[in-house]
């Protein structure tokens, strides 16, 4: 009889568990006379520290959104950069869950999404809010003449080094291959780490910084195209040469020793620390090495271009628009209103303004006035105007697969684990297939 | 009541739930992954059927003959050393008159940790420039020892095996502690009679007596580390060079970082055809020695 009971009780416990997990669906529903509940998932990186001026911007904008049409609300999302790129974007685009609107890289990525039908076409939203001559460059987000997504901010990647460490070791800002090895010889002589980097890991992409810039010297812009379109290999000369001076650099000792041990973020603090004399780091590191409170160099740091090496791609600068937000197609027509009205207050003059004096972002668009900056900005913007031209990241090129293999080979080759011919051969087979997959 | 009871619908009504949800989130993505696994699938557009090949690639494939081999040392590490001192620990903890709870909390603190926060929590102790190892090792001389422990091929893997023995520790003692506390005080009080004292009491009475517990301890850590992932993520990311890659870390990144999910789900297949052909083999050994026992 007694089991009887604890059946009968667990079968209505069951019951209700069931019913109230029914119920529970339809709470949200109309809203007031004001207008009607609106809610649009934003997902949004902007989860550090360092990286709370960032934030401050785009809660303007939701405010801003969210006051101008009743019943609107954005529900912010904030997951780490990486953790977004990698997992969690693409486990929602290949459910077919995107948020209505998150942090969107433009290359493969967008290309991708966009081909799987989940990006919102923002071509004519662009043309209704007058926006569409406004961008600097929306490259990287366009696939056959439609744009899928709007950067945030540009980035310029260059050298950043510690001005009181060089004026220590008694060396200028190296122009050329040659003076940047002395240069790292005086440093390492005076005891000082030249080079820090925080490669370890997950974060292989931080050597790629260098070797990227290397290979582009050695071989000129067009080599990234190159590769996908067949005309360049990783086996060529130049290529191959990019990758030995990469090794030189790690095996005279002037690229961190734990390089591969640390992450990108203990890397770049081990600069900002004090620890090292250089960074190779993009212009949204900035807000870290100025942020006072945690950066012992604030004020006191330098940029200057990657030295050249005497090829064909010396005095380009690697720079480009590629992150920023993109837009869920499954969006109804009120949501699709809001998106609109994210879209008119986030991508503003003013707001671009203030995103490069209080976090340092490089404006991803036209703005008339960029008085005011302070710092290492400042060596940024004009070492960007002196530059031939920018050349894009690689792997807003290349295919993910090639991408990747490249991370772990570069780590291989600073580690001694490979030759540069070597890791040139594997990137190279990993091409071939990636160009027979199309 | 009696009669609904002997009505065997009734008996279906009533694991109906639980059975919708294990075929929902199990039955299910098993039979989803192994379709998967037949294709060549970017995880986004369309798959292509392309038979085998998956497989055959993992077979050649060096990377994931190193996963699986770390895998193997996973299980081997968590058998044969791990388990041994947990039972060591268990029974010296077992034998504690003063202080008995302030040992259970303190061993028993690190399960209660994410396994995030503790992987978070060791990186910084096997921090190459301020971790407590290298600092511990400066202070006493011995600069030449120090390594950039997870990030050196030699050292990496086992770092994690010790951290994820030290994570776990804590709950199998307690699981232990309590079998320990079962064994029936007559039997130990009549093995003392009988000359068995210290070890051989443990040896002979105590052991033998939390053999179920101790087989259900060494069954966990295995299937456990056949399923690692978590841990080695967060502390090396399978790297230096996929030195310390397990087979669910190489899953996850060809899955995630390069967009093969195809492979990824075939790899899956293999990574649970392994675990239950490990987890059979392990019966078999626990029923033989069973039989020889008795």
């Amino acid at each position: 009889m007694k089991n009887v009971k604890a059946l009968s009780l667990a079968a209505i416990m069951a019951m209700t568990a069931v019913a109230a997990g029914c119920g529970s669906d339809k709470g949200s529903g109309s809203g007031d006379s004001k207008g009607k509940d609106v809610k649009l998932s934003l997902r949004h990186t902007n989860v550090r520290d360092t990286s709370k001026a960032t934030q401050d911007i785009l809660l303007k904008a939701v405010k801003a959104a969210e006051t101008a049409i009743p019943g609107l609300k954005f529900e912010l999302d904030g997951v780490e950069d990486t953790v977004n790129r990698d997992t969690k974007l693409k486990a929602e685009m290949a459910a077919g869950n995107p948020p209505k609107i998150f942090d969107l890289f433009g290359g493969a990525d967008t290309q991708n999404y966009s081909k799987a039908g989940h990006l919102l076409d923002l071509t004519p939203i662009l043309a209704e809010l007058g926006l569409s001559d406004k961008f600097l460059d929306l490259g990287e987000f366009t696939i056959d003449g439609k744009v899928y997504g709007l950067p945030r901010s540009g980035y310029i990647e260059g050298v950043f080094y510690n001005k009181t460490m060089f004026a220590d070791a008694g060396v200028t800002p190296p122009t050329t291959w040659d003076e940047f090895m002395a240069v790292c010889e005086a440093l390492k002589a005076k005891g000082m780490v030249p080079v820090a980097a925080g490669t370890g890991g997950p974060d292989g992409w931080v050597v790629n910084m260098i070797a990227n810039s290397l290979f582009v010297r050695e071989a000129g812009m067009e080599v990234q195209e190159g590769f996908v379109k067949g005309s360049h290999k990783w086996t060529d000369a130049a290529v191959v040469n990019a990758f030995k001076k990469l090794e030189d650099l790690k095996t005279k000792g002037y690229l961190d020793s734990s390089a591969l041990a640390l992450k990108y973020a203990e890397g770049q603090a081990k600069f900002y620390q004090g620890g090292a004399a250089m960074l190779m780091d993009g212009s949204w590191a900035i807000n870290a090495f100025e942020d006072a409170e945690k950066s012992k160099i604030a004020g006191n740091v330098g940029f200057f271009n990657f030295p050249q090496v005497g090829g064909p791609g010396d005095g380009y600068i690697n720079g480009g628009f590629s992150n920023g937000y993109g837009f869920s197609s499954h969006v109804n027509e009120d949501e699709l209103k809001g998106v609109k009205e994210f879209i008119k207050q986030f991508y503003t003059e003013a707001l671009q303004k203030e995103a490069l004096l209080t976090s340092n972002d490089f404006p991803a668009m036209k703005i008339a006035d960029t008085s005011g900056t302070t710092g290492v900005i400042n060596e940024v913007l004009s070492v960007s105007k002196d530059a031939k031209g920018i050349f894009p990241a690689f792997d807003s090129i290349v295919q993910p697969k090639v991408k990747v293999t490249l991370e772990t080979t570069m780590q291989e080759l600073i580690g001694g684990k490979t030759t540069p011919e070597k890791a040139a051969e594997k990137m190279q087979k990993v091409q071939d297939e990636a160009n027979a997959e199309k | 009541m009696n009669k609904v009871l002997r009505n065997p619908l009734a008996y279906a009504l009533f694991i109906l739930p639980a059975l919708i949800m294990y075929i929902a989130i199990y039955i299910l993505p098993l039979f989803s992954s192994l379709r998967n696994s037949f294709t060549s699938w970017n995880g986004i557009n369309e798959a292509t059927f392309n038979g085998l090949d998956n497989f055959r690639t993992a077979f050649s494939d060096e990377r994931f003959w190193i996963a699986f081999k770390n895998n193997i040392t996973f299980v081997l590490f968590s058998s044969f050393v791990q388990v041994p001192i947990i039972i060591f620990i268990s029974i010296v903890i077992s034998g504690v008159r003063k202080f008995l709870n302030f040992y259970k909390t303190t061993v028993f603190l690190p399960s209660i940790l994410s396994t995030a926060v503790i992987g978070t929590l060791w990186q910084f102790i096997y921090h190459p420039d301020v971790g407590l190892i290298n600092q511990l090792l400066r202070a006493v001389g011995l600069e030449s020892w120090t390594h950039a422990w997870l990030g050196e091929e030699g050292t990496a893997f086992l770092a994690i095996l010790i951290t994820n023995s030290w994570q776990w520790f804590g709950f199998y003692i307690v699981l232990l502690l309590s079998a320990i506390f079962a064994v029936p005080r007559e039997l130990l009080e009549s093995a003392e009679m009988d000359g068995a004292v210290g070890f051989k009491k443990s040896w002979y009475i105590t052991i033998p007596m939390i053999r179920p517990v101790i087989l259900v301890i060494l069954l966990l850590s295995i299937t456990g580390a056949m399923n690692a992932l978590d841990i080695v993520l967060i502390m090396t990311y399978g790297e230096p060079f996929g030195s310390s890659e397990v087979m669910g870390t190489y899953l996850y990144k060809q899955a995630y970082k390069f967009n093969e999910f195809g492979y990824a789900s075939a790899i899956s297949i293999i990574i649970f055809v392994f675990t239950v052909l490990v987890t059979l083999i392990f019966q078999q050994i626990a029923k033989r020695t069973e039989e020889v026992e008795q």
